[in-house]
């Protein structure tokens, strides 16, 4: 299916297929329909696990658990500087080789018996090797797992014969945003945290701007652009089979919802006016950073409606990537499922590296604020998720901004639906 | 406390030393056990000197600086971590927000700046 605009010029017929009833909980909190997620989705999509700055030099690694995928996924740099990606799983007895998140070795030794593997998955040592029965070592390699990047974003796929390359997955929605500076954002900050809800309660907390006048409050509210019965509502969606995004409009007299605030000089802006600190650190952050953007860093595809008070894009990728691109950073979100009512939150945020100390301050004012935002947007789901499990209701109510909480059920439940048609 | 424990100018700062841990996760915690009005007295204390502040500590490349100016670049952080409590919540954490002890920065993230 070909992206389609949710511009409210355009005619809502163009998005009929979502529907505008009710939209079921049932998949919010059944262990079922989780079991059946995990089949026809999350065993067959790429998934997004990490920056392959992360793991710079050959030997570097990282290990994944995708629990909603029934794997482990282990990721490597190899000697020629290509990455490559295995089952973290022992050819020997399956235990699983590599048990820290990160590291850097010249080989992979499993702990139980010391098999050991090469960076790119090739078994190159088993102990006490003469008492096997015709050991085939070439047919003991680790399994091989489908690894491909996408703006320097790592992406594995489980699927041993997935049906698209990640080329194909991405292009209709994100091809657009080619050129967009992911190289200079080489500073990141992360946080954890294991919330106890469904994945998909997650990430709809996060795709709709409804929320932000009322959870937000206190915080960033006033840095959005209100429309003129005072909603924030977005400049435009997009969405296809698979993904989409919204474009969100700021207040430019604001620190947050300026794009421009830090790169551009000029008085400090009004809205900060009686909050000394956002001041102090934008006016101190100027010049302090060691990367540069200007409009050739604004691929098409960034405000594609180009309106004058963007502010910043949020892309969903599917199923549980969430990306927020502005002109000089980026928030980079997991909602990774554990279970029907677990996910685990892996929140990120990347900036340009800062090289003064005003520069520090500024990135850890927004690094900050950003944080303190993110524990207003959690405040919700555990108790979000307690309502959905107790039964007093069986639908939510959805309006044509939250179309994208809409879009994301719709595209699971189709993605299940198409699954198991196939196997009728 | 000893004299010498910040740079010479920044001396009168040296009752908010407790404001200068080391890493996000100590400065948080410090910041959400605190009352109010201690969070408001650092904050006030310290942001008329950023300017003095920052231009002291430019005298060094980040990663090299003397442990007196880097106890002082450790408080500069920290009054970016009291910037929601005093400019926008009014009290030491988000009210009815997410526990902050469960949202865990990852200090060993490698992109993270060492300082």
């Amino acid at each position: 299916m070909a992206v389609v605009h949710l511009d409210r010029k355009v005619p809502a017929e163009k998005y009929a297929h979502l529907g505008t009833g009710p939209v079921p909980i049932e998949p919010y909190i059944s262990p079922a329909y989780y079991e059946r997620e995990k089949k026809y989705i999350f065993k067959k999509v790429w998934q997004h696990v990490g920056r392959e700055a992360e793991i710079p030099n050959a030997g570097d690694f990282l290990s994944v658990d995708l629990p909603a995928s029934d794997a482990s996924i282990i990721i490597t740099r190899t000697k020629d500087g290509t990455l490559a990606a295995m089952h973290n799983v022992c050819s020997h007895r399956m235990n699983k080789i590599v048990y820290d998140e990160r590291g850097s070795a010249r080989k992979l030794y499993c702990k139980f018996h010391g098999w050991s593997y090469d960076l790119e998955g090739k078994l190159v040592g088993v102990p006490a090797e003469a008492s096997f029965y015709g050991l085939d070592r070439a047919a003991c390699a680790l399994t091989p797992v489908s690894v491909d990047t996408w703006g320097g974003f790592i992406f594995v796929n489980v699927d041993p014969k997935p049906k698209q390359s990640l080329a194909q997955f991405l292009g209709p929605m994100y091809a657009s945003l080619d050129g967009y500076p992911f190289h200079k954002l080489t500073v990141g900050y992360q946080w954890k945290t294991v919330v106890k809800c469904n994945w998909k309660l997650a990430m709809d907390a996060f795709q709709e701007t409804y929320h932000v006048a009322f959870v937000h409050g206190p915080s960033i509210a006033a840095a959005l652009r209100r429309d003129k019965g005072g909603a924030i509502v977005p400049i435009d969606g997009l969405i296809d089979d698979f993904h989409r995004r919204l474009g969100v409009a700021g207040d430019p007299r604001s620190v947050y919802g300026n794009p421009k605030a830090i790169t551009e000089s000029g008085s400090p802006a009004p809205a900060s006016a009686g909050r000394p600190i956002a001041d102090a650190a934008l006016k101190l952050g100027r010049g302090g950073m060691n990367a540069s953007f200007d409009e050739s860093d604004r691929p098409p595809g960034l405000n594609w409606t180009n309106d004058p008070d963007w502010a910043f894009d949020i892309n969903v990728i599917f199923p549980d990537f969430y990306l927020s691109l502005r002109p000089n950073y980026m928030q980079a979100y997991n909602f990774r499922p554990l279970s029907h009512n677990e996910t685990l939150f892996d929140a990120r945020v990347y900036y340009p590296e800062m090289t003064t100390a005003g520069g520090r301050l500024y990135q850890e004012y927004m690094k900050t604020a950003l944080r303190d935002v993110l524990l207003e947007d959690c405040s919700t789901l555990e108790r979000t998720q307690i309502g959905c499990e107790s039964g007093a209701k069986t639908h939510m109510l959805l309006q044509e901004h939250e179309v994208m909480v809409r879009h994301q059920a719709w595209v699971v439940d189709r993605m299940i639906r198409e699954g198991e048609a196939a196997e009728a | 406390m000893s004299a010498t424990q910040l740079p010479r100018g920044f001396e009168d700062l040296e009752p908010f030393l407790p404001w200068a841990g080391e890493t996000e996760t100590v400065r948080n915690h410090y910041r959400i056990d605190r009352p109010q009005n201690e969070i408001e007295t650092f904050a006030s204390a310290i942001v008329t000197r950023l300017t003095a502040i920052c231009e002291y500590l430019d005298a060094f490349p980040l990663n090299e600086m003397p442990d007196d100016a880097r106890r002082l670049y450790y408080m500069m952080l920290s009054v970016a971590e009291t910037a929601p409590s005093v400019e926008g919540y009014h009290a030491p954490s988000v009210p009815y927000g997410y526990d902050s002890r469960r949202f865990q920065a990852q200090e060993d993230f490698p992109l993270r700046p060492r300082y």
